[in-house]
């Protein structure tokens, strides 16, 4: 018998995930300065800005980047386009991914991230922060249901995915509704600070506008993902599939862009719109960037073919859009100036993240990159052939 | 809003001479250590030129709202409206989210960014010294204030006070009294000869500020069964049509002779 052994190294200790242990670690260590002397010693957040660069990048722009899970599932699983299915399980993965981050950078940001659970059985029913909390600890218990099936066909116990498989559409329903309450929530979030949040961004329809803003964000991350994914784990692009993506986008962004400049328009804050000095210029901004140039771009039939194309338009959308949420939960807050109300030492006069304070949202964004190279290296997460689970038969 | 029945301060910005011995008062009362304070004394210093110097002071803290929009915030209810005034916070439900702090419009709530996990990071902001108005004090700030620039007592009899002051020396104050109607009305009032934006305090209406947040989450639940009924019943139905058209297409294809060999 002729024996031939050959080894297959399964984890390949590349510059890339050096660098990401790296980060991860580092960030480790400001955690626990942070949970040791407190969230002052490393971050630069004080009484005039409770709030600011861990907000605006870990809550509101990974609650907004993850939407793509239940946009897929929802296409999928709801209204039977069973030709997305390739995209439904990358998505769903990056939605979960996404939430986990989220939920860790909290765990940094909440004074007492010990008492986290504490939602479950205070509740304060007027506040919206309460139902964010609910619905983000429930959709992450639905997309690791909705994700279980690839982890147990990944370790070959197809009788669990299968029996998953047989009851998901509750949890799919179930997975749309709270996205779609707490991605339009995560403006209501701002509601409360029609004193402090400038004109061109307050409105009482900002849940709306964060919707539709998050349901453009979903798609773009998928385009973005799919064709990052493509180039780094060289596999094929459905392209096909991303181009069909692609000519949803500018029809949702042109429903944006009337939303927001009725409101604008019906509010009488069109003034803003030039007298804002750096207001005005960070609407522009997102306005151009996250509106005007993706809806340009994904019309135009070329663009959408092309695989450059796609990444282009879906990278500059999301930096658009993400300008958008940190505009609305740090930029466009005006606080009071803290010279006339507040003495100095109670509250800084001025804000600029600290070193520390990106390192931990950039450590567990790599943490979020390494689990994902991970599970699509060791689960079926692109793989589609005719007997997973994916389907409703 | 003279119907409301509780304790108030009245603040005269005319009477303070920026002593801050409020300010030491209360955080002897309270203990609060030398680095934080739940009073400051607010104000944009000096101005005009010698020897036509003028300056105005207030003294700033919880304006204890009659609709307080951290209660309305905190996911975990950890502030509560005591019926005679107080807006107080429970440390013990505390999760540290910080979201009262931007929920506030004064700015009030703050928070001990300085202690770690073991020390226990709390929100604090002044409590109306509730420990000695349940035995018929006064805050201590009020107690100590040496020129009656902060008065306390009942709402309505401390607004007919301030409205009689008004009337008595308009040439001393603007014609307002803040605190009245600002955010629903607060229990803190205040007399002023500058506009009170130079005292810190920013321009509200009178409808509380968690009015329009509150109202969306009125329709929160009704929305989401009303969506999850949508969701459900457009499932049921794509799932309906596409079995239809399934069933058809393989009756065409039994109504054909060469079809009948299927897997």
């Amino acid at each position: 018998m002729n024996l031939q052994i050959k080894i297959h190294p399964r984890f390949q200790l590349k510059p890339l995930v050096i660098i990401l242990l790296a980060l991860m670690g580092l960030a480790f260590v400001i955690a626990m300065v942070r949970y040791a002397n407190g969230i002052g010693a490393v971050s630069n957040l004080s009484n005039s800005y409770p709030w600011a660069f861990w907000i605006s990048f870990d809550l509101f722009t990974g609650v907004a980047i993850s939407s793509g899970a239940f946009l897929m599932a929802a296409v999928v699983y709801i209204f039977e386009l069973k030709e997305f299915r390739p995209l439904v399980r990358p998505s769903v993965l990056t939605g979960f991914l996404g939430y986990m981050m989220v939920v860790i950078a909290l765990l940094v940001d909440l004074g007492h991230p010990e008492r986290i659970w504490y939602m479950i059985i205070h509740w304060n029913h007027t506040s919206v922060l309460l139902e964010i909390g609910l619905c983000v600890m429930s959709y992450l218990t639905v997309l690791a249901i909705e994700f279980a099936p690839v982890v147990f066909e990944g370790i070959k116990w197809q009788k669990f995915a299968h029996f998953i498989h047989r009851f998901i559409m509750p949890f799919v329903i179930l997975g749309v509704v709270l996205s779609t309450l707490h991605q339009s929530s995560l403006g209501s979030l701002l509601l409360i600070q029609p004193a402090k949040l400038y004109p061109l961004w307050w409105t009482p329809i900002l849940p709306i506008l964060f919707f539709v803003s998050a349901v453009t964000i979903g798609l773009s991350m998928i385009i973005f993902e799919s064709s990052i994914s493509a180039r780094y784990f060289h596999r094929g692009l459905e392209i096909h599939l991303l181009e069909k993506l692609a000519k949803v986008i500018p029809v949702i962004l042109a429903i944006y862009l009337l939303i927001k400049f009725s409101q604008l328009t019906l509010a009488g804050d069109l003034k803003y719109l030039f007298t804002g000095g750096l207001m005005s210029v960070l609407f522009w901004a997102e306005i151009l960037i996250g509106v005007v140039t993706p809806l340009i771009l994904f019309s135009i039939k070329r663009i959408r073919k092309s695989p450059n194309g796609l990444l282009i338009g879906s990278i500059i959308l999301l930096l658009g859009m993400i300008l958008n949420r940190f505009d609305v939960s740090w930029f466009a807050i005006q606080h009071p100036d803290p010279l006339t109300y507040m003495p100095t030492f109670m509250s800084a006069v001025h804000y600029f993240p600290s070193l520390p304070e990106v390192l931990v949202s950039v450590g567990i964004f790599s943490a979020g990159l390494l689990a994902f190279g991970l599970a699509v290296k060791y689960l079926p997460v692109f793989e589609t052939n005719e007997d997973q689970h994916d389907i409703v038969s | 809003m003279t119907d409301i029945q509780h304790k108030t301060f009245l603040f005269d910005a005319t009477r303070c001479i920026d002593c801050r011995a409020c300010m030491v008062a209360c955080s002897v009362e309270n203990k609060i250590p030398m680095n934080k304070t739940r009073i400051w004394v607010a104000g944009v210093g000096l101005k005009g030129e010698f020897p036509a110097l003028e300056r105005a002071s207030m003294v700033y803290h919880c304006m204890h709202c009659n609709e307080p929009d951290c209660l309305s915030a905190c996911p975990v209810g950890a502030y509560s409206k005591r019926l005679d005034g107080p807006v107080i916070y429970d440390p013990k439900k505390c999760i540290g989210c910080r979201y009262c702090m931007n929920a506030c419009p004064f700015g009030v709530p703050h928070f001990d960014y300085d202690k770690g996990l073991i020390d226990g990071a709390f929100i604090d902001k002044c409590s109306m010294c509730t420990q000695r108005i349940d035995v018929g004090l006064e805050p201590a700030c009020m107690a100590t204030c040496p020129t009656g620039a902060l008065m306390f007592g009942e709402r309505d009899e401390l607004l007919k006070y301030a409205h009689d002051r008004l009337t008595a020396q308009p040439a001393r104050y603007l014609n307002h009294v803040y605190g009245e109607s600002e955010n629903g009305g607060t229990s803190y009032l205040i007399l002023s000869h500058v506009p009170f934006k130079e005292l810190g305090l920013p321009e509200l209406s009178s409808t509380p500020v968690r009015d329009v947040s509150e109202a969306v989450m009125g329709v929160t639940i009704p929305f989401a069964l009303g969506w999850g009924a949508v969701l459900t019943g457009t499932a049921v139905g794509v799932h309906m049509v596409n079995k239809k058209k399934e069933a058809d297409a393989q009756k065409l294809e039994t109504s054909e002779p060469q079809a009948e060999e299927k897997k």
